[in-house]
């Protein structure tokens, strides 16, 4: 079966020498829900940018669809739907306006996926995009990227400065779209809590390599965490040396080491949440 | 059936699936042959991803407390799994070993923890009647 998207060892740098992206390789399976986690500047918004065909890879290529979304743009953008935190929607024209823009490009547009949306965002189809919130303006944005029943659902940070309430409406739409129609979704997020909600698979970037790429629950179960004195294990490298060993990293007087699996002799490793494991894997010494 | 799930508890969502479940046939408040919601209801009840909670199903389906009748949907199991009696009591002599442990630590006295397991009883038993 050939994935949606295929990314084949992709490198792109923005300045010589400094790649932001370093041999990135991952797919993303029919209905299949990919989390794309990293810190700020690893790298995130640069491939799903790459995914869309916005921007070309220096080094390596992507497949959406099994074609390269460069050579035949317009095909590739029919069945694929994005959103990010960055998109700018014009400001001075209707909700209406806007999505009849939409059903106009798309030849495939479900009229009552739209009308059931409208209605559960409360949405007026007058009402000028100035003038909604940024969660209205998110909501209007996702119905945009919807509503021809994509295949490929690219978001990048799409609930990013959302308040609580609205990222979880948002979440709660992502999940009936999922339900409903099976799309794919790579999205990319910092809130490890949505993450953990919407599921399935999560790649972590760092430094523009992938770094963890894993079934959510797996990484939840095999990953563990261990504190261990510094004064008890002068030397890192031993620790590093351990079977399973990922990472050590000093915590104030502690070693932080994460473990594939229990470690064994003796060192108690604890299973924690996404968001603590985030920090282990990627964090900085302190 | 009541659901919650939190995705800072240090079990995976799935499994705070699997275990509200268990606990809800446990406590009586799931009662055997009783419909459970279809995966993807209880995944927009709970706002989780469909596949999470077709992964809980579809382990409490192998451990055999629940069944899928094709085209019906998904059942309390009538006859629940048999526990291997004498393996299941050296396991929980454990557990209460390190029950007791924890609470003496704690300071705690053998009354004050016998009454901590009966709230937990009367906790478990009538969560689902509420």
């Amino acid at each position: 079966m050939t994935p949606v998207l295929e990314f084949l060892n992709v490198s792109r740098s923005f300045k010589k020498g400094t790649p932001v992206l370093d041999g990135v390789s991952f797919s993303v399976g029919e209905g299949e829900v990919v989390g794309l986690l990293g810190r700020n500047g690893a790298g995130k918004t640069t491939l799903i940018h790459i995914a869309m065909g916005l921007l070309s890879p220096h080094g390596g290529a992507v497949r959406v669809f099994g074609v390269s979304p460069l050579d035949d743009p317009v095909s590739v953008k029919r069945r694929v739907g994005f959103v990010s935190e960055e998109q700018v929607l014009p400001p001075r024209s209707t909700v209406a306006e806007l999505i009849a823009f939409h059903r106009y490009l798309f030849e495939r547009w479900d009229d009552a996926l739209e009308r059931q949306l409208m209605d559960r965002f409360g949405l007026s189809g007058r009402d000028r995009i100035l003038r909604l919130s940024k969660g209205q303006a998110r909501q209007v944005a996702l119905l945009c990227a919807v509503c021809h029943r994509p295949e490929l659902l690219l978001l990048d940070e799409p609930a990013g400065g959302l308040d609580p309430v609205a990222r979880r409406e948002f979440l709660e739409t992502s999940i009936q779209l999922l339900n409903r129609e099976g799309t794919a979704i790579l999205f990319s997020s910092h809130h490890m809590s949505d993450v953990e909600r919407i599921g399935g698979r999560v790649v972590l970037l760092d430094q523009g390599k992938v770094r963890i790429d894993r079934d959510l629950d797996r990484l939840r179960e095999d990953i563990c965490v261990a504190m261990i004195p510094r004064a008890s294990a002068p030397d890192p490298a031993a620790l590093e040396r351990l079977p399973g060993c990922l990472r050590v990293r000093p915590v104030f007087d502690d070693w932080h080491v994460v473990f594939e699996g229990d470690p064994g002799n003796g060192i108690r490793c604890v299973r924690v949440p996404l968001e603590e494991l985030f920090i282990e894997l990627v964090g900085g010494e302190r | 059936m009541q659901v919650a799930v939190n995705p800072s508890d240090e079990l995976p969502i799935y499994r705070q699936i699997m275990r509200q479940v268990v606990e809800g046939i446990a406590g009586g408040g799931l009662k055997p042959g009783e419909k459970l919601p279809s995966h993807r209801d209880l995944s927009e009840q709970i706002v989780v991803a469909p596949l999470t909670v077709k992964k809980a199903y579809d382990e409490l389906e192998a451990l055999g407390f629940i069944e899928t009748q094709r085209g019906r949907g998904t059942y309390v199991c009538a006859a629940l799994p048999k526990v291997d009696r004498d393996g299941q009591m050296e396991r929980l002599r454990q557990d209460a070993r390190k029950l007791l442990s924890q609470a003496y630590l704690a300071g705690l006295r053998l009354p004050e923890i016998v009454e901590l397991v009966r709230s937990a009883n009367r906790e478990l038993t009538k969560k689902e009647e509420a």
